[in-house]
């Protein structure tokens, strides 16, 4: 029983998960032509030589752990020499995989390249005073020495926003950023992680946030927020007005008549600090 | 051993609660004053469903689990004296998939729990009522049950 139940649990929870958005199976058939076309592969990759060329070009490895995963499984060793020997007396095949390293190392030098100048890109960004933060569509490049960085999910009723950010870089930034792309005005946005209104002068560092966390966002009610800039605009605080028990709202009589007698009470327990 | 497996559980859960879940609910185990964490009891938050009386409320509910999790459910409780029909005087709520003998699955997770306790907000079930006040005015007044529903959801402004 107890063997079972993490197993038959495991991917029910694990909402991380994304499913392959192109294996689309329309019928049976296609689920049943699938695995023949990755058939041949496997039995090429525990081929010990292809191993040790592999290991310095990661993205071959990387591009084909899925299906050594599997392969540890099953018992490799004895197949070892066995591929080795046939594979070795092949030419054509040795050939092959002589340019495929080739292939791989000259592709990661490139993608050596293409990181180092998106760093200097960056760094020379942020030089401008233009903010740093973008939006999830580019990958977050491995952390190189620098400030860290990590993903963050904002998500409002509607929709969620992924941005990649500096861990110690203060919210504000992120939260001007947010509010301009989705047009809002910042003070009509609250920002909370787990319940708790997140500070601006704090960072994803300081809260211990994780990658891919999520921050929420809520709309402040309008006319809660008209009423407000009312009564600081109007800075007319005395007389029998509408109060919270902290004081925080604060309405000066004149208003407060104006409030229909529902929607005082209301008023009054949307204090963020007393309730 | 088993009390192992509900903690690792709940580690999970929470993993994944952080990554994702459904706007405006709140789950998170509680921090002791000196920081620690106690996985086995969570305090959360379930917003009102829009376009129901419920609306507004940002109702508090905390979920106790016990050793016996997840082969167990937890017990999930509103504070004292909330008004449904099928939450108890004490707080604790009566729904299906929260019974060990008729709806309960190990499977089933924080996220389904607490969306399945939303749902029950606005759709009492009056086969398997828990408290007079709520089941009565429920049965017999709606406009009356309406008003307190509203006048509940009030009383649990958001926090923010």
């Amino acid at each position: 029983m107890e063997e079972s139940t993490p197993e038959e649990l495991e991917p029910l929870f694990d909402y991380r998960r994304i499913q392959p958005v192109d294996f689309v199976y329309l019928d049976d058939d296609d689920v049943l032509d699938s695995p023949p076309i990755f058939a041949p592969k496997r039995k090429r990759i525990p081929s010990p030589t292809v191993e040790k060329e592999v290991e310095s070009c990661k993205i071959v490895v990387l591009a084909d752990e899925k299906e050594k995963d599997e392969e540890d499984w099953l018992p490799p060793p004895p197949k070892m020499p066995v591929s080795r020997a046939g594979f070795e007396e092949d030419p054509t095949i040795k050939e092959l995989r002589l340019k495929k390293q080739e292939l791989a190392s000259f592709a990661q030098s490139a993608g050596d390249v293409m990181r180092a100048v998106e760093e200097s890109a960056r760094k020379e960004i942020s030089k401008l005073g233009r903010s740093a933060l973008e939006p999830e569509g580019d990958q977050p490049s491995k952390v190189t020495g620098e400030r860290e960085k990590i993903v963050i999910t904002i998500q409002d009723k509607d929709e969620q926003k992924k941005f990649c950010v500096f861990k110690d870089d203060k919210f504000e930034r992120l939260f001007k950023m947010y509010a301009e792309k989705t047009k809002n005005d910042i003070e009509s946005l609250v920002f909370c992680f787990d319940g708790d209104k997140v500070n601006t002068s704090s960072s994803p560092k300081s809260l211990e946030l994780e990658d891919e966390d999520i921050i929420e966002v809520h709309h402040k009610s309008r006319w809660l927020a008209i009423l407000r800039r009312k009564l600081w605009k109007t800075n007319h605080l005395e007389g029998k007005g509408l109060k919270c028990k902290c004081n925080f709202i604060n309405i000066s009589a004149a208003y407060a008549s104006d409030i229909k007698k529902s929607e005082q009470n209301r008023l009054k327990s949307c204090c963020p600090n007393c309730f | 051993m088993s009390g192992g497996i509900a903690r690792g559980r709940l580690a999970e859960e929470r993993k994944a609660w952080r990554k994702n879940h459904p706007h405006g609910f709140v789950a998170k185990p509680e921090t002791a004053t000196d920081g620690s964490i106690n996985l086995m009891a969570w305090h959360c938050t379930i917003p009102g469903k829009q376009g129901t009386d419920w609306e507004g409320g940002f109702f508090p509910i905390t979920l106790h689990f016990s050793e016996d999790y997840p082969s167990k459910p937890p017990k999930c409780k509103f504070p004292q004296g909330f008004f449904h029909p099928n939450v108890y005087p004490s707080g604790t709520v009566c729904l299906s998939i929260l019974n060990e003998d008729s709806g309960w699955r190990p499977a089933i997770t924080v996220k389904q729990i607490l969306i399945g306790i939303q749902d029950l907000l606005d759709q009492p079930n009056p086969a398997d009522p828990a408290q007079t006040d709520g089941y009565h005015l429920f049965i017999q007044e709606p406009a009356e049950y309406k008003r307190r529903v509203r006048q509940q959801a009030k009383q649990y402004p958001p926090l923010v």
